[in-house]
């Protein structure tokens, strides 16, 4: 009985760390057809984001299941809660790497636009869900606490981008659709830090039982 | 064991016992009621006389606590008992003693109670009158004298059973100490009782058919162990749910893990889509590869799946490296391209000037001019492949040329020589230094690096500029350098001068009539000499190339 769960358990791991690749790779996509402004890499991020959100209804049914069949207490229950809990805030990295590739399918933006440095934005938030991930398949305390640190970083890079798009469009430098675009994604990068940190805290719950890791309050 | 030891004890000795009890019992009773009969007989012979003689006047005073007495008339009525009233008594002529008595003279019979407890014993005589007398004594049953003797029997039979117990343990004790103390290493040195020896030869030829299959094993694992460790290329392998079972060493460093990884799953070690495709491909049974990048190299991985029957029992992951061989396929793509440029070059020349020259569009005066441009380019594409089949040449490693003792000094004056038209017409001075210096080499290709070094240093320099070849004996090599006053390689081109038709500036290549394959023959020349080439650039001061020459023993 106890090795079929751990089997399920192992399945639900396994799930959870491609589900956390496909995020990835749908966040370095959406960055890449933002620098590029390419349309085609833009299509294959909406291609990964509702793959996303089928590996997020399959494991929602599989931690269903778990907690119905098996009735798991103390770490097996926080295993699966904390893995229902962090296919949530996958899925939204998923849905906003999405909303990112689709303003970029716009055209508003040219590749030739300058966009404020919003390429180092876009590595940082990629560094904390990569970190994030690996947090998770290594079970590694101290990298998860230095994700959740990292959501500064983004935060900084989130503000210094919307002065600057304040001081711009005061002087009527910059265009309005172009402005509050660039404003969207970087907002949209922000949120997807903030998931990051989310996943994180919830690494940290899933292995210390308690969330450890409100060193800042979210918005 | 103990129990069953006790038990055949027990059961011995209660079979034993029980038997003698029984034996013992049937004879004695038997015995004691014989006696008892033929002392009832006499007691009736007795008293029958007795009674003939003084008739019912024998009764009186007569003791009967011994015996019963009954006197029967011969028609059965009871005249008297010696216990009961002998008017209440029934009619006795159907008892068979006193049948047997009315018939011959004398009869007895035995009737045991209702309860079994007691058995009585009859005996009857016939009086001379026709009457019968008899005498009736009580005796104790079997079941009696049985039950009597329960209390010894038990306890002799709880003693039996204690003893059997005592025994029983003692035995199996004794039985299995020497098997618990039994040294399995080496089976053949106990000293057991006979009975054990059999068993110990089968295990120690057990034991040695164990040793020698688990020598077996370590070998082949050792073995497996070596092969895979030494490989350069990486392998995994992988049960059939994708944890990890063996990683080499290469492997481990290609994915940036160690020993930890095993018994998890791949996907912890490298979480790529690749990976994750792969190993669906694989646990369906079927071979795939793909192309991955990992640690600023590319990787092919192969997986195969372990197929036991029906079942996928495992994979197997190789991972090979095919960062050269990519590098390879491009610069061969690149030179296949390039060659066909350079000989379309100089054809279009040829064929336009033809072209011309036929349909008599050129006047008279211009037509020399004409023949020495095609002249020019058709000498400049035999250069070409000339230059082509040298380094293919070089390439296959295919040539039989003679090494000899060359003096390399005296080869770099020839050079210099041959070389001193170009060289005054760039106005260009070539000096040449050092002192002479052999080295073992084949003449035409050591020849064709001086040629190929002083020709670019001439070529790519500046006005009024110098060369300066310098050749010298070192402790254990010979260096020839060959250095220009010239405009210099920037860095970025200091790699890739030395690749087939690597221009640095193309279109001054074109004017000096270059063929972009020298320096490159210069590089497979020095390499069939196991020389090492150095090369030292400013940009616009000027550029040093140091061809350094094992010395031969």
């Amino acid at each position: 009985m106890r090795s079929k769960f751990d089997e399920q358990l192992a399945s639900l791991h396994k799930e959870l760390i491609t589900m956390g690749t496909l995020c990835e790779n749908a966040i370095e996509m959406s960055a890449n057809a933002l620098d590029e402004c390419n349309l085609t890499i833009a299509e294959e991020v909406s291609e990964y984001a509702s793959q996303i959100d089928h590996k997020e209804r399959d494991i929602e049914a599989m931690c269903m299941r778990l907690l119905l069949q098996q009735q798991p207490v103390a770490k097996d229950l926080r295993t699966i809660s904390s893995a229902l809990k962090m296919v949530t805030d996958m899925e939204r990295i998923g849905d906003n790497s999405g909303d990112i590739a689709e303003i970029v399918s716009m055209e508003h933006i040219a590749a030739t636009d300058d966009k404020l440095d919003i390429h180092r934005m876009a590595q940082a938030t990629i560094k904390m869900v990569t970190d994030s991930i690996d947090a998770f398949v290594k079970n590694d305390v101290e990298l998860a606490k230095s994700v959740i640190a990292y959501d500064d970083v983004v935060d900084q890079h989130f503000n210094r981008i919307k002065t600057e798009l304040i001081g711009r469009l005061k002087n009527s430098e910059a265009d309005g659709e172009y402005a509050l675009d660039l404003l969207m994604i970087a907002k949209y990068f922000e949120r997807m830090g903030d998931h990051a940190a989310n996943i994180a805290e919830w690494v940290l719950f899933s292995i210390l039982g308690h969330r450890a890791g409100h060193i800042q309050t979210k918005h | 064991m103990t129990k069953r030891i006790f038990r055949s004890i027990c059961f011995v000795a209660l079979g034993v016992f029980l038997a003698s009890v029984i034996l013992f019992m049937w004879v004695l009773y038997d015995y004691f009621s014989n006696t008892r009969q033929d002392q009832l007989k006499m007691q009736t012979e007795l008293a029958a006389h007795a009674v003939a003689n003084e008739g019912s006047g024998y009764f009186e005073g007569l003791d009967t606590t011994q015996y019963r007495i009954t006197w029967i008339q011969s028609d059965g009525t009871v005249l008297y008992d010696s216990e009961s009233d002998s008017d209440e008594m029934e009619n006795h002529l159907e008892r068979e003693e006193i049948q047997e008595a009315m018939r011959s003279g004398y009869g007895q019979s035995s009737r045991y109670s209702v309860t079994l407890m007691e058995r009585a014993l009859y005996s009857a005589k016939r009086l001379p009158d026709g009457s019968v007398l008899r005498l009736s004594v009580s005796q104790n049953t079997l079941l009696t004298l049985t039950l009597g003797m329960l209390q010894p029997i038990i306890i002799i039979l709880i003693i039996a059973i204690v003893l059997s117990l005592v025994l029983a343990s003692r035995l199996s004790k004794k039985i299995v100490e020497p098997l618990n103390r039994l040294n399995l290493e080496e089976p053949l040195s106990n000293d057991g009782y006979d009975e054990l020896a059999p068993l110990l030869h089968r295990i120690d030829a057990q034991q040695k058919q164990i040793q020698q299959q688990s020598d077996q094993l370590m070998q082949k694992q050792q073995e497996f162990e070596a092969v895979t460790e030494n490989m350069t290329e990486g392998i995994i392998l992988l049960n059939p749910k994708g944890i990890v079972l063996e990683i080499n060493r290469a492997a481990q460093r290609l994915f940036e893990t160690d020993h930890s990884c095993l018994g998890q799953h791949i996907l912890s070690v490298n979480r790529s889509l690749e990976i994750s495709n792969l190993l669906l491909q694989a646990e369906q049974g079927r071979h795939a590869d793909c192309m991955i990048s990992l640690a600023g190299d590319r990787y092919q991985l192969l997986v195969s799946p372990v197929v036991s029957g029906d079942v996928v029992s495992g994979s197997v992951m190789l991972a090979l490296n095919v960062t050269e061989k990519e590098k390879a396929e491009q610069m061969r793509r690149e030179f296949t391209a390039n060659v066909s440029h350079e000989l379309k070059t100089p054809l279009h020349t040829i064929a336009g000037s033809a072209e011309l020259l036929m349909n008599r569009m050129v006047q008279e005066t211009d037509k020399m001019d004409f023949y020495t441009r095609i002249y020019g380019e058709a000498q400049r594409m035999i250069r070409l492949v000339e230059d082509i089949i040298r380094l293919s040449h070089l390439d296959e490693n295919e040539i039989e040329m003679k090494r000899e003792k060359t003096d390399l000094y005296a080869l770099a004056g020839d050079t210099i020589d041959a070389l001193s038209v170009e060289a005054e017409r760039m106005h260009v001075t070539l000096t040449l230094d050092g002192e002479p210096a052999v080295v073992e080499g084949i003449p035409q290709l050591l020849q064709s690096i001086v040629y190929n070094l002083c020709d670019n240093a001439i070529k790519y320099n500046r006005e009024s500029g110098s060369v300066s070849v310098t050749v010298k004996n070192r402790q254990d090599s010979v260096m020839l350098s060959v250095a220009d006053t010239g405009i210099g390689i920037s860095d970025e081109h200091k790699e890739r001068i030395f690749e087939r038709f690597y221009r640095v500036d193309k279109s001054r290549s074109k004017e000096l009539g270059g063929t972009g394959l020298g320096l490159s023959i210069v590089k497979h020349a020095a390499r069939l000499h196991n020389a090492n080439i150095e090369m030292h650039s400013v940009m616009d001061g000027g550029t040093t190339i140091t061809v350094t020459f094992p010395k031969m023993d």
